[in-house]
């Protein structure tokens, strides 16, 4: 065919040759009517291709295809590097005569939707992102059904060029905040990012701390409600977590199924859960508090029972406490490398069989068997998979330091751990948004779940133009 | 940092300012120097910080919004003030860092008697340190959740409902005090803390509500002072509770609950939370005073020399008594600093508002 | 300013390694229980010029170390002060003693009457100590009763104090701690209480309640009027009582008076130009009577406002026997004083020489019982 000689125009000899030594391209001809097809199968679906473009093609006359071309799904490109980023992104460059075309035919195989692993919730829907954006959006869309809800869509990833979407309802976010993200994400420079978590934490005022400053989920009614609430979702193309902004500390600490059920039923899960953060911070910290350091406090019927169980084991307690907080850690990234089969018997395994064998090997003591493991459970009480984590290793700081400094310790990593907290902001509003700031309102929603006749206002951390979000009904 | 602080932050933030480790010793102190019944008077040292209070509250409404540095500035000619910041920011640096110390050295009595003060010392002013560097908008943020922490052991209180006796208080009113004028200063320090209010002028929202919030974190002191010292005045006889060097602590020693007894240990490293308050506010004063000497230099050096020398001196006194000695002669100055600074820039501000000629504000802030 | 940051982590990281000093670790503790305090009985006699006494002071330690109920160390130490005993007894014994645990403290009667404040002083200023501790008299050696093993009841150390909790609850004897008794000692309005107990072959059993002067012991109130004692020192739930009515006039007859609760106000009129006091102690009794012997019929509506009278008449007798039997020991042992100095102003109680008027108050008691119910069966008789 005629080639161009033009290096701006794009050409079929030029494109063929950036796809050098990319086996999977497709080139057809298409002689009869001098038409070029390039694109990537596995990439375009066949529906599409076939429809739009053999179809047509092979039953037009030449003299047919200017006006066949005239139709608005024919993109005429003139720039030989959005060609090439075109049959990256799916589509079906045509080539004919010095023009090109772009024909978008994107369908990938994708996972169907399903039910996410991570997050699951007793009663509520199921459904969960998946890797394709698209599929994301829909899902979105489907249940936001307002010409409000603005998606954007940007790019990371100088390799990669992940496509990444931002959501918003606009009236009730924050445009300050739109802003300040996108210029955020744009200032980034990395060549992949190949997931939600990952770009979070190129974008986050603090990637330094231990804590998660914006909150992902996989779960698609947990994203529409954090853009009714004021937020922007950010969804990234190859990954189903999908991350919100600004957050605050006490969300990873909700569950959707809060809301689900009844308000005093959401209340007392609620304050359980609180109870839990506390218990799994503190209670292996205390006991090693106590028994090295104050023993006092412990009362005279539980006193000879400890002492005689502790008598047989031959390290003092914090090397104790260490060991087997190490050795629970062990059993759970283990649980979760091992295919879901083995990885369940381990866990019965290990948690039993290993720990009451460590008791009778006089390793530890009963009772730190059950401190342990009660932190253990506590800790995956925390919705947030990536909270509990952080919460996890900030309790071996804790347990250092009680078995350094027994409670003055404690105090002293708690108010370690409240100073950090302090400084830290997600998307410039405070991270402990409705502590300090205080917003009593938010409370209603934070360690409680007030009845929904009660709560009226959006969180205040999103800033909101709107506050209201129910208006007062009977 | 960029926002303004808000009132109910602010009012918490002066009471956890001035509610302290003086609690633990706060009884016997009245016992001894006002005798029967002395927890009654507590409420005349109450209105004498409410009264500085409101002169603070008429230099806010004079002043506008701007900083007191600003208006001492405005008025004397900086040569001259320099000496006096210097003067503020060494005894808000020792007071910040005496206290710290005190706290440290009780503890020491009950617990860790052979370790090194100063290591535990390090320690404190580490953290205080990192919460001086963020900023006043964070050092608020950490004092509510402080707050939330340390508020609810107000209700142990309960516990004593059962044997606290109405007749112990017996009918004497201030009888056996002695040396009332030394033990009232003693008494009114431990209502120090609400003078730092001055600093915070340029922080704080543009609300009628901000000296309000002070004068109610003032009332939530009292209240707390008052209740303790009740407690104990029912619970002990009074010979038995002059002679106790920490009644709250021994409060605290009695209860019993089902898993847990002698609480008092850990409740007392709660209150660190309450004299973290306390030196990070002063130190902090400090720095707001070393910057206006030094307006150049990097605020976390500062910080960083300020909370060094302070840590430095309080190498020096060893034993509780040198302790308590520095804190009262501490104590006095200070308390002179919270009615004088005041007057002194209520004059500064009527001289200026007499003024001829039109004042040309070119120092915005 | 992340140099900076990091310079403050790494100092944070070393001091808090290096602050491992007074650690207490647990199973290396010997946890004291029971502490005794005794004269020691071997000494000679020293003459009238040195008063020396040495004190033998022993110690129980209960070892936690094997499951065994019974199992404990008991050392013995004599010194001249407590402090110095200690001494002697960590030499005796592989852990480190720690007094954190300690629940209670014998005297032994030659020690008390001589005086236990120096002691009590000792224990108050430990702040290892809970204020919780129990303060008790032995009625002999609080050595010997506490280093014989009692065979039908568990280690001796917990044995006392598991009794002694329980008589507490059924106010055969008073509740006293060291709190207890240096607030009562140091409040000149009241003269402080301990309980006592004595061993009987192979039990321990209460014997009491000490009435002290000061810190002295001066003497004690019988097992069977402790009830008494109980009512007239305060408000309680949770008391039995027995009534021998042949006391008020009823001849062989006994009432059972059971589940008291019983309130108490005391009221002073106070002349003290004239040296004159008067108190007056209104009881308010309720219960249950579940047992009687004798001719009345308990579900006779007229026979129980008698037994309600003879019961008031009772306890208006003992109470006033009782405070008569204190005043002449001169032991302020309910507290009237604390209600006589409400009466009167601060100089005019400080002139006052309580120890002095205090045998010379008027004191009568009004009483009102009341008997809540006879039980769930009614014996119907003409």
């Amino acid at each position: 065919m005629t080639v161009s000689n033009s290096t701006n125009n794009p050409s079929l000899q030029h494109t063929l040759d950036s796809f050098n030594d990319c086996i999977d391209l497709i080139h057809r001809t298409l002689p009869d009517i001098h038409v070029h097809l390039v694109y990537f199968d596995h990439l375009v679906g066949s529906d599409a291709l076939y429809r739009d473009i053999i179809n047509p093609l092979t039953q037009a006359k030449e003299y047919e295809l200017q006006s066949l071309f005239k139709k608005s799904q024919y993109q005429l490109t003139t720039d030989s590097i959005a060609v090439i980023q075109g049959i990256l992104n799916g589509q079906v460059a045509i080539f004919h005569k010095e023009n090109v075309y772009l024909l978008d035919a994107y369908k990938p195989e994708a996972r169907s939707i399903d039910q996410s692993e991570t997050e699951s919730v007793i009663t509520g829907p199921h459904d969960a992102f998946v890797e394709l954006a698209t599929s994301n959006i829909s899902l979105i869309r489907r249940r936001v059904k307002s010409s409000r809800l603005k998606v954007l869509k940007l790019a990371v990833g100088e390799v990669t060029k992940t496509d990444l979407y931002i959501l918003y309802i606009d009236g009730i976010a924050n445009m300050d905040y739109v802003r300040d993200l996108i210029k955020r994400i744009e200032l980034i420079e990395v060549d992949a990012i190949l997931d939600g978590h990952m770009l979070i934490q190129y974008i986050d005022d603090s990637p330094n701390s231990i804590f998660p400053l914006f909150s992902v989920s996989e779960r698609t009614d947990t994203a529409v409600s954090k853009l009714a609430g004021g937020k922007i979702i950010g969804i990234l193309d190859g990954s189903p977590s999908v991350f919100s902004a600004p957050s605050s500390f006490f969300e990873f600490l909700a569950s959707p199924d809060d809301y689900y059920q009844r308000w005093l039923l959401g209340t007392a899960t609620r304050l359980l859960r609180f109870a839990a953060l506390v218990i799994t911070l503190t209670f292996t910290a205390l006991y090693v508090s106590v028994t090295t350091f104050h023993y006092e406090m412990i009362p005279e019927d539980l006193l000879l029972t400890l002492t005689e169980s502790r008598s047989r084991v031959p390290f003092p307690p914090l090397y104790e406490a260490l060991l087997m907080e190490v050795t629970i850690e062990l059993l759970r990234e283990a649980g979760a490398r091992l295919p879901s089969k083995i990885g369940q018997t381990i866990g019965i395994v290990g948690g039993i069989v290993i720990g009451q064998a460590a008791v009778q090997a006089g390793l530890t003591s009963n009772v730190l068997i059950i401190a342990v493991a009660s932190s253990a459970i506590a800790s995956f009480v925390i919705p947030s998979y990536v909270m509990s984590a952080s919460i996890r290793l900030i309790r071996f700081g804790l347990i250092i330091l009680a078995g350094t400094l027994g409670d003055l310790g404690i105090a002293m990593g708690i108010a370690y751990i409240i100073i950090h907290l302090s400084g830290l902001t997600s998307l410039n509003t405070s991270y402990i948004t409705p502590i300090a700031p205080s917003y009593f309102k938010d409370w209603r929603d934070v360690f409680i779940r007030a009845p929904f006749w009660a709560m009226r206002d959006r969180p205040s951390q999103s800033n909101t133009p709107n506050k209201v979000k129910m208006k007062q009904k009977k | 940092m960029r926002e303004k602080l808000h009132p109910f932050h602010i009012g918490i933030l002066i009471y956890m300012t001035q509610a302290g480790v003086v609690i633990f010793s706060l009884p016997r102190v009245i016992a001894e120097h006002l005798g029967y019944n002395g927890w009654i008077s507590l409420i005349i040292y109450y209105g004498i910080a409410a009264i500085n209070i409101t002169l603070i509250s008429l230099v806010y409404r004079l002043a506008d919004g701007k900083s007191i540095f600003q208006i001492m500035e405005d008025a004397i000619p900086k040569i001259v003030v320099l000496p006096l910041y210097i003067f503020l920011l060494s005894v808000w640096t020792l007071v910040g860092c005496m206290s710290a110390k005190r706290y440290i050295i009780i503890y020491q009595i009950f617990v860790f008697p052979t370790t090194h003060p100063m290591l535990l010392k390090l320690l404190v002013d580490v953290l205080a340190f990192l919460l001086i560097i963020k900023g006043i908008y964070n050092i608020t943020k950490a004092a509510t959740l402080f707050f939330w922490l340390v508020i609810w052991t107000i209700f142990l209180l309960l516990f004593f409902v059962h044997d606290f006796q109405w007749v112990n208080l017996t009918t004497f009113y201030f009888h056996e005090s002695s040396d009332i004028v030394t033990g009232s200063f003693r008494i009114f320090t431990a209502f120090l803390g609400y003078e730092l209010i001055l600093l915070l002028f340029p922080y704080a929202e543009k609300r009628k509500g901000v000296m309000k919030a002070v004068h109610i974190g003032n009332l939530l002191t009292f209240i707390t002072y008052t209740l303790v010292c009740l407690v104990c005045f029912g619970f002990y006889s009074f010979d038995q509770l002059k002679r106790m060097k920490f009644p709250m602590i021994d409060l605290l020693a009695y209860i019993e609950l089902p898993f847990v007894e002698r609480i008092e240990n850990l409740i007392f490293s709660i209150f660190l939370f309450t004299s973290l308050m306390g030196i990070v506010m002063y130190n902090w004063a400090a720095v707001e005073a070393a910057q206006r000497i030094l307006p150049k230099a990097n605020v976390k050096w500062l910080s960083a020399i300020i909370v060094g020398l302070a840590f430095a001196v309080s190498w020096i006194p060893n034993v509780l008594v040198e302790v308590d000695a520095w804190l009262r002669f501490l104590g006095q100055i200070e308390v002179g600093i919270a009615f004088g600074l005041p007057l002194l820039l209520i004059m500064l501000l009527l001289l200026q508002k007499r003024r001829e000629e039109p004042w040309i504000d070119y120092n915005e802030p | 300013m992340d140099r900076l940051q990091r310079a403050v982590m790494l100092l944070l990281i070393i001091s808090v390694l290096t602050g491992c000093g007074d650690q207490r670790i647990l199973e290396k503790l010997g946890f004291t229980q029971t502490t005794s305090y005794d004269l020691d009985p071997n000494q000679e006699q020293a003459s009238n010029d040195e008063k020396q006494e040495q004190q033998k002071l022993l110690v129980s330690v209960t070892i936690p170390r094997t499951s065994d109920e019974t199992s404990r160390e008991l050392i013995t130490a004599t010194a001249y002060t407590s402090k110095e005993a200690k001494l002697k007894l960590q030499s005796q014994t592989e852990f480190r003693m720690v007094s954190g645990q300690l629940r209670n403290t014998l005297f032994g009667l030659s020690l008390a009457k001589q005086g236990i404040w120096e002691h009590i002083d000792t224990l108050v200023r430990d702040s290892s100590i809970s204020p919780r501790v129990r303060v008790t008299i032995v009625n002999g050696s609080a050595h010997e009763l506490l280093a014989k093993d009692y065979s039908q009841h568990y280690r001796t150390g917990q044995y006392i104090d598991r009794m002694l909790e329980k008589e507490a609850i059924s106010q055969t004897i008073p509740e006293v701690s060291l709190y207890q008794f240096t607030k009562d000692f140091l409040d000149d309005g009241i003269d402080a209480v301990a309980p006592v107990i004595k061993q009987i072959n192979d039990h321990v059993a209460i014997d009491g309640v000490a009435l002290f002067q000061d810190d002295r012991y001066v003497t004690k109130i019988e097992p069977d009027q402790a009830i008494i004692f109980a009512i007239l020192r305060g408000k309680f739930k949770n008391g039995e009582m027995s009534v021998d009515m042949s006391e008020v006039g009823r001849s062989n007859e006994h009432i059972m008076f059971t589940s008291l609760i019983s309130n108490r106000k005391i009221k002073v009129k106070a002349s003290p130009e004239a040296q004159r006091y008067y108190a007056d102690i209104s009881i308010d009794v309720s219960g249950s009577v579940l047992e009687y012997t004798g001719k009345l019929s308990i579900d006779n509506e007229e026979h129980q406002k008698q037994i309600e009278k003879t019961i008031e008449e009772y306890i208006k007798l003992k109470g006033e026997e009782l405070i008569a039997m204190m005043q002449k020991n001169n032991v302020d042992s309910i507290g009237l004083g604390k209600y006589v100095r409400n009466k009167l102003s601060y100089e005019q109680w400080k002139n006052l020489n309580w120890r002095k008027v205090y045998p010379t108050i008027e004191v009568t008691c009004n009483v009102h019982v009341r008997i809540k119910d006879y039980g769930k069966f009614v014996n119907v008789e003409q």
